[in-house]
């Protein structure tokens, strides 16, 4: 489904990711783990489209496609999803409005029928019900003063509804109670399906106890240095970033 | 030194001769006294950004015809009053029948409620901060006269329908004068709107006055086509515990500009004026507001948007003048103007002065662009650009939008953004 060859990308002159290399499959949970600057938010970034990121070489293909000639837009009516890190606060935009284009937009690139405000309101409620937030949340601005875990769960709210075939989750778990984690967590798993293929980038272990991967990636200096299954979460876990001779710029414990 | 250039007499003309004498010889005094003044330059203080917009050439000297086809039936719901280049149409109006109320145009007054209008007209508006309002008073043709007696409410909104046919070029000069009796209640709504592609200049003033406990609420559309000059002035006076609500929505044209001027009179008055103006291409759009801050204890609460694309050009210049004896004064003055392109500009002025010791009065003023993260979240959930870009600039106003108290003003005002929307983000 994607696939990441040799990936080299810069924001602001800046070389970060320094030849990425990856192939995910459909129906794989992949995460990718790393200190604090080690390029995971960039490559959530380069892959969702945006501009500040500059791509230097390499390539992607998403499907057989070259995901970097693609418009932002296009990427996620194709079913490119990115769960933001630090989600933007839109004061103004109703939450209402905002994704109701958002599937409208993606329904007519797939040439379907676009959904009317009753209808859209339906799903929207129901599916808002699914990640716990009150449904009144749909009707103030976009994120416009919601908490960390409200702001985190508005987003996989967008991803249950947007239904994408790659869902990128940045930092996920940064912000959560134990509790909202787990809300987070089950709208996640909601999400695995053998067509559908999640990417999650997180400095923690912690996020994996609850959404199982796959494969797990470390990330350091911008090039993956190591890949192994779920059992490479746990032993980051036990024995920190330091164990692989990489510097922890936090220098806080892998477990979180 | 060159000397400052003077309306030339063609313009000191004023046309038809169908009104009251008082108001006849009203118009030729205030001719006489124009004939003097200079015209404002770049060196006016509070026409910098805007003299070199504003083109009083000979051919717009002359009265715009009155006589001749009135625009297309408008589909205004309820009460109406239309203007045809500057002048009432009677047979177009829709007027309440409402006991109270008297609404009149100013070529129907006897002789001495004329006299009285006379004595009255341009007291609400300082003749140094809103020179061309006295241009209108030289030149207008007719006017309506909106008196509400003590209690008197208004059931709907009374519509002014102010077009100006420039099918040949010319000038017109539509006048409003509405007097607000004690705890009266009146929503009006003022439209200007044009049809025709020559040369043509609109000089309208309006004025309010409101006595103790009165509510007024003011809705001014500024939507002329790109081939007129609109010079406008709106002066309110308010007495003990009056109420005026002003919303004004601006359209960009080659040169639009609109003088309001408060006067805060007796304790308890209050004021909220909100403005939304959009420009694109070459238009130019001028706002001045004045607050005036006179007894104690009124409140001001200004907030107007700027929005401005292409290589248009935006003016902001508020001005809170609260007097010695205005203690407990409360004023708040906001002003967010956002760009839209690297071409455009926006100028914004804050102007306080502050005499009295015991009040609060706060301002901003912002200069921004579209968030560039806002635009990347929204587009990547495949939302297109246009929509974005729709989306975060109408988020900027809709808000005063929103507070637009009268629906078909709402939808309007929609419809005319969205022709904006649609020119100023072309698809990629």
């Amino acid at each position: 489904m994607l696939s990441i060859k040799n990936l080299h990308a810069s924001v602001e002159g800046k070389e970060i990711l320094k030849g990425i290399n990856l192939e995910i499959n459909p129906g794989e949970v992949h995460a990718i783990m790393g200190p604090n600057g080690s390029g995971k938010s960039t490559l959530s970034q380069v892959l969702a489209g945006n501009e500040a990121y500059e791509v230097t070489s390499g390539e992607v293909l998403f499907n057989g496609e070259n995901l970097l000639d693609k418009e932002t837009e296009e990427r996620a009516r194709e079913g490119i999803f990115l769960a933001f890190q630090y989600p933007v606060e839109i004061p103004g935009v109703s939450n209402l409005q905002f994704l109701r284009t958002a599937v409208n937009a993606k329904r007519k690139h797939l040439g379907e029928p676009e959904m009317n405000a009753a209808e859209f309101m339906k799903l929207a409620r129901e599916v808002s019900k699914q990640v716990d937030l009150n449904p009144d949340f749909l009707k103030r601005g976009v994120n416009e003063g919601f908490s960390g875990g409200e702001k985190k769960r508005n987003e996989i709210m967008q991803a249950l509804l947007l239904q994408p075939k790659l869902a990128i989750l940045d930092e996920t778990d940064s912000g959560l109670d134990i509790d909202a984690l787990k809300v987070a967590s089950d709208g996640v798993n909601a999400l695995r399906s053998a067509d559908r293929a999640i990417l999650m980038v997180t400095h923690y272990q912690r996020l994996l106890n609850h959404i199982v991967p796959d494969h797990v990636h470390v990330l350091a200096g911008g090039r993956i240095i190591k890949s192994g299954g779920r059992e490479l979460a746990l032993e980051l876990e036990e024995k920190g970033y330091g164990w692989l001779g990489i510097k922890d710029e936090d220098d806080a414990p892998v477990a979180g | 030194m060159k000397p400052a250039s003077t309306l030339s007499s063609a313009f000191l003309t004023p046309g038809g001769q169908s009104l009251p004498q008082p108001l006849l010889d009203l118009r030729a005094q205030r001719g006489t006294a124009l004939a003097d003044m200079p015209l404002p330059t770049r060196k006016t203080e509070n026409w910098k950004y805007s003299s070199r917009h504003l083109k009083l050439s000979e051919e717009l000297a002359s009265a715009l015809p009155t006589s001749g086809k009135c625009g297309p039936a408008l589909a205004v719901p309820g009460y109406h009053v239309v203007f045809h280049n500057g002048v009432i149409v009677p047979e177009a109006c829709e007027l309440p029948d409402q006991s109270g109320i008297t609404i009149q145009p100013f070529a129907e007054l006897d002789d001495s409620l004329a006299a009285e209008l006379a004595e009255r007209l341009d007291n609400t508006l300082d003749a140094e901060a809103a020179q061309l309002a006295r241009l209108n008073s030289a030149r207008f043709e007719d006017g309506l006269y909106i008196r509400l007696a003590p209690d008197a409410v208004l059931d709907q909104p009374l519509f002014i329908i102010s077009q100006t046919d420039a099918s040949c070029s010319g000038s017109a000069y539509p006048r409003l004068y509405v007097d607000a009796g004690r705890h009266s209640q009146l929503t009006l709504v003022e439209e200007y709107i044009s049809s025709g592609d020559q040369p043509a200049l609109v000089n309208a003033v309006s004025e309010f006055t409101l006595a103790e406990g009165a509510q007024v609420t003011s809705v001014r559309l500024s939507a002329e086509g790109e081939n007129v000059q609109h010079v406008g002035a709106t002066g309110v006076r308010q007495q003990a515990h009056s109420r005026f609500d002003s919303h004004c929505v601006g359209f960009g044209g080659p040169m639009r500009r609109h003088d309001l001027q408060v006067r805060l009179e007796q304790s308890g008055a209050n004021c909220r004026l909100n403005g939304v103006v959009v420009t694109q291409g070459q238009q130019h759009y001028d706002n001045h507001t004045v607050i005036e801050h006179v007894a104690p204890h009124c409140d001001s609460e200004e907030t107007y948007r700027n929005i401005a694309a292409g290589q248009s050009h935006a003016v902001f210049n508020g001005r809170i003048h609260i007097h010695q004896d205005a203690q407990k004064s409360n004023a708040n003055m906001s002003n967010k103007n956002l760009l839209l392109s690297t071409g455009a500009e926006i100028d914004t002025k804050p102007e306080l002065e502050i005499y009295a010791d015991d009040v609060k009065c706060a301002h901003g003023a912002t200069i921004g662009q579209l968030d560039k993260q806002s635009i990347f979240y929204l587009v990547s959930r495949g939302v297109s650009r246009h929509e974005a870009n729709t989306l975060l600039t109408m988020a900027f106003i809709n808000e005063l939008v929103q507070q637009i108290p009268v629906e078909s003003v709402r939808e309007t005002t929609q419809i005319r953004l969205n022709q904006f929307f649609e020119t100023t983000f072309e698809e990629a």
